[in-house]
């Protein structure tokens, strides 16, 4: 489509290790449109951040195509990729360890801009500078000082405005708010959110947890061993949740209510190792509906309409039962 | 119900490079028989150093004690012999920390781990604390015969289960456990809650649950006590604060968490940060984050109130007694949630 800022095609990232070779990525397909959400949900070593990694060309992708603006990044060389950086910016999680301890809170926010060369003097430098941190709301009195003496919070609208410095189209959040206090997180939550609509961004949103992906993200795609077993809408997905995997994950989230105790889908046997998986469903040892025929071969995603698809061999006949029992 | 412990006024400092944290002001709370109660703050706030408190776990230095008292069974530990101190350690009070690798030791199998305790604790033959060690195992959902194997070879999920299979073999009265799931997925984290309300519900234990996830506290706890700043400022049975939150930062914590039933797009979140430990305001401790204060916030230490016509619902604020009420506030509280 026209408007897709982002298409992954085929993704699949192995790493090899001594014990084999891992399936950190495993043929992933999705696309974001320009100016939305795509919150990537999923549990800890799923692969995310290893996604997010090779959109940004941190790493070489095994196979596949990521289309940026219609550009392959897996085959660009290193001018392209130097201009593709500045259209696509990332914030991390840990906001200590990604920033640079020995940097001033301005050489930070400014150093992408000399880099890049967006600047022609000191003094548009440090205008800019100061305008950055305005808009990420970090006061004009911490310009001097280092990431040390922030907290949490603030080094995170550091990072923030360091991204939003080359004024970029995307930027991939891989958990920005998970080492936030919940009263801190919310503030970023909001801010990032108030970012996007002033400057149109795209949002490729990384985290663990579900909650905030539905707070946040226009599409959800849910990832489970390498692979997406479940992309849709966001509301759609919770309204009708088709994958067995995200319905164990969407139960086993405790709802901060009284009266309202957890009806957990119960998950049995042990986590699919990602190293030479088996053909066939990774979740299947989990599953509570796992079949013979769920392993053998992969599941892929399939249309169950209104952009919603689902990768599981008995998802429509599960639904159907589900519909069935509810009339 | 009777109470096992009862925290009165405890009060703890860090003395590090000339400055002097406040990590526990004051702070008073009881925790009755087979009840549990959740602990919830932000970090900072000194949950962990209250557990700590408890079994006089504080690193001394930089940590002191400086006043308080802390019953338990009739006797106040602060004051006790280091060698009945270390009966009650592990034996009626054991403590579960945020990493299970705290607890354990990777050069020894996980069951030898257990029937270590088990040994230690009753007295009884190798043998006899084997076959006790393998039933916990079990019970905590791990199949006997991962019996021999190393800490290494475990998921964090399955350490946290054996760490809590150590905590309960010899039976205690009260398990402390502080951010037992927090280093844990969510659906890992489901099935440890889910073990320790079966747990509790067998063992009759009482719990103390740190945690600052308001989620895992409704789950798995009776009641909840809200800390900031070292203090406790509102506290009462799940119900009573979920429904009807009424101290300022309370609410404005419950305003911070997108929740799954949440319909809003915007979240309304607490301005401004926890005040620096080492130079706590002169007034209320939230005041320079509250949205209500007032001048007496600003000069005056709030009190503990109940909440007129709740049974145990208490509040730290002055609100609730000003002659002209905040309209916004009796509405916030008075809506609930
Ligand atoms: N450089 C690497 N070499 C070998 N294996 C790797 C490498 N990077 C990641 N992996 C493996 O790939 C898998 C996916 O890792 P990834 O970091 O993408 O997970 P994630 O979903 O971001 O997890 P988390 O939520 O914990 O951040 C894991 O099994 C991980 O151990
Ligand atoms: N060993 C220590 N030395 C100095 N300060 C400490 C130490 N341990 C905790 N503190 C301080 O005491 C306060 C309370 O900490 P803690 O009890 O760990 O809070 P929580 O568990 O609620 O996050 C914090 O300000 C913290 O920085
Ligand atoms: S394909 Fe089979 S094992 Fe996999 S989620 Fe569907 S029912 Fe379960
Ligand atoms: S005492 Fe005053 S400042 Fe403190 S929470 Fe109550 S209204 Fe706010
Ligand atoms: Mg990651
Ligand atoms: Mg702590």
């Amino acid at each position: 489509m026209a408007d897709n800022i982002l298409e992954v095609k085929h993704l699949k990232k192995y790493f090899k290790t001594n014990r084999g070779t891992l399936h950190a990525v495993d043929d992933v397909n999705f696309s974001i449109r320009k100016g939305e959400t795509l919150g990537l949900v999923g549990e800890s070593g799923c692969g995310k951040s290893t996604i997010g990694r090779l959109i940004l060309g941190l790493h070489s992708a095994t196979s596949g195509e990521i289309l940026f603006n219609g550009q392959d990044i897996c085959k660009a060389d290193a001018q392209q990729m130097h201009d593709l950086r500045r259209q696509m910016q990332i914030i991390f999680q840990d906001p200590f360890s990604s920033l640079n301890p020995r940097m001033s809170i301005s050489e930070i926010i400014g150093e992408p801009l000399i880099i890049h060369k967006m600047v022609s003097s000191r003094a548009e430098l440090d205008k800019r500078v100061l305008e950055l941190m305005d808009v990420v709301g970090l006061s004009q009195r911490l310009e001097n000082s280092y990431p040390h003496e922030l907290d949490g919070g603030r080094r995170q609208r550091v990072g923030i405005a360091r991204a939003l410095s080359l004024t970029p189209q995307f930027i991939m959040c891989d958990e920005p708010v998970s080492s936030l206090d919940v009263s801190i997180q919310a503030q970023v939550l909001n801010l990032l959110k108030d970012l996007q609509a002033e400057f149109g961004l795209t949002y490729l949103f990384i985290t663990h947890d579900l909650s905030v992906v539905k707070y946040f993200s226009d599409k959800i795609a849910v990832m489970y061993l390498g692979q997406l077993v479940e992309t849709s809408a966001s509301d759609e997905l919770f309204r009708n949740t088709l994958h067995p995997y995200s319905q164990a994950l969407l139960s086993a989230i405790p709802e901060p209510r009284a009266h309202h105790k957890m009806q957990r889908v119960k998950l049995t046997g042990e986590l699919t190792s990602p190293i030479n998986p088996e053909p066939g469903c990774r979740f299947a040892k989990r599953c509570l509906y796992a079949a013979p025929y769920c392993t053998g071969q992969d599941p892929t995603l399939q249309d169950f309409g209104d952009n919603h698809f689902c990768a599981c061999f008995r998802a429509e006949e599960l639904r159907k039962e589900a519909a069935g029992i509810e009339e | 119900m009777e109470n096992l412990l009862e925290i009165k006024n405890l009060t703890v400092e860090y003395h590090t490079q000339g400055e002097i944290v406040h990590a526990v002001n004051g702070l008073s709370l009881n925790l009755r028989q087979g009840e549990s109660l959740g602990l919830v703050g932000e970090t900072g706030a000194g949950k962990t150093t209250t557990a700590l408190s408890i079994l006089q776990l504080v690193a001394d230095p930089p940590g002191k004690i400086m006043g308080g008292e802390i019953f338990f069974d009739g006797v106040d530990l602060l004051k006790t012999k280091k060698s009945l101190l270390r009966s009650v350690r592990g034996n009626k009070i054991s403590m579960i920390f945020q990493d299970p690798m705290t607890s354990l030791n990777p050069v020894y199998s996980v069951g030898f781990q257990i029937a270590e305790v088990i040994q230690l604790h009753e007295n009884c033959s190798k043998e006899e604390a084997r076959r006790k060690a393998e039933e916990m195992l079990e019970m905590v959902g791990i199949p006997k015969e991962r019996y021999e194997e190393y800490p290494h070879q475990f998921s964090g999920g399955m350490k946290q289960r054996v760490v809590i299979a150590m905590s309960v073999a010899c039976s205690p009265q009260i398990i402390l456990a502080d951010e037992p799931t927090t280093a844990l997925d969510v659906t890992i984290q489901a099935q440890v809650l889910e073990l320790m309300n079966d747990l509790k519900e067998k063992l009759h234990t009482s719990l103390l649950l740190i945690t600052h996830d308001l989620g895992v506290v409704a789950q798995v706890c009776d009641r909840v006590a809200i800390m900031y700043s070292g203090e406790i400022v509102e506290q009462g049975t799940i119900p009573e604060v979920f429904d009807h939150p009424a101290h300022p930062y309370t609410i404005g914590l419950f305003g911070s968490i997108p929740t799954l039933s949440m319909e809003s797009t915007k979240l309304t979140p607490i301005e401004g940060q926890m005040p620096d430990p080492t130079e706590l305001p002169a007034g209320c401790n939230f005041s320079p984050r509250c949205p209500y204060a007032r001048a007496e916030c600003h000069s005056k230490k709030p009190g503990v109130t109940r909440i007129p016509g709740e049974a145990t619902h208490e509040l730290r604020c002055f609100a609730l007694g000003w002659e002209q009420p905040d309209e916004t506030l009796m509405e916030v509280i008075k809506r609930g949630r």
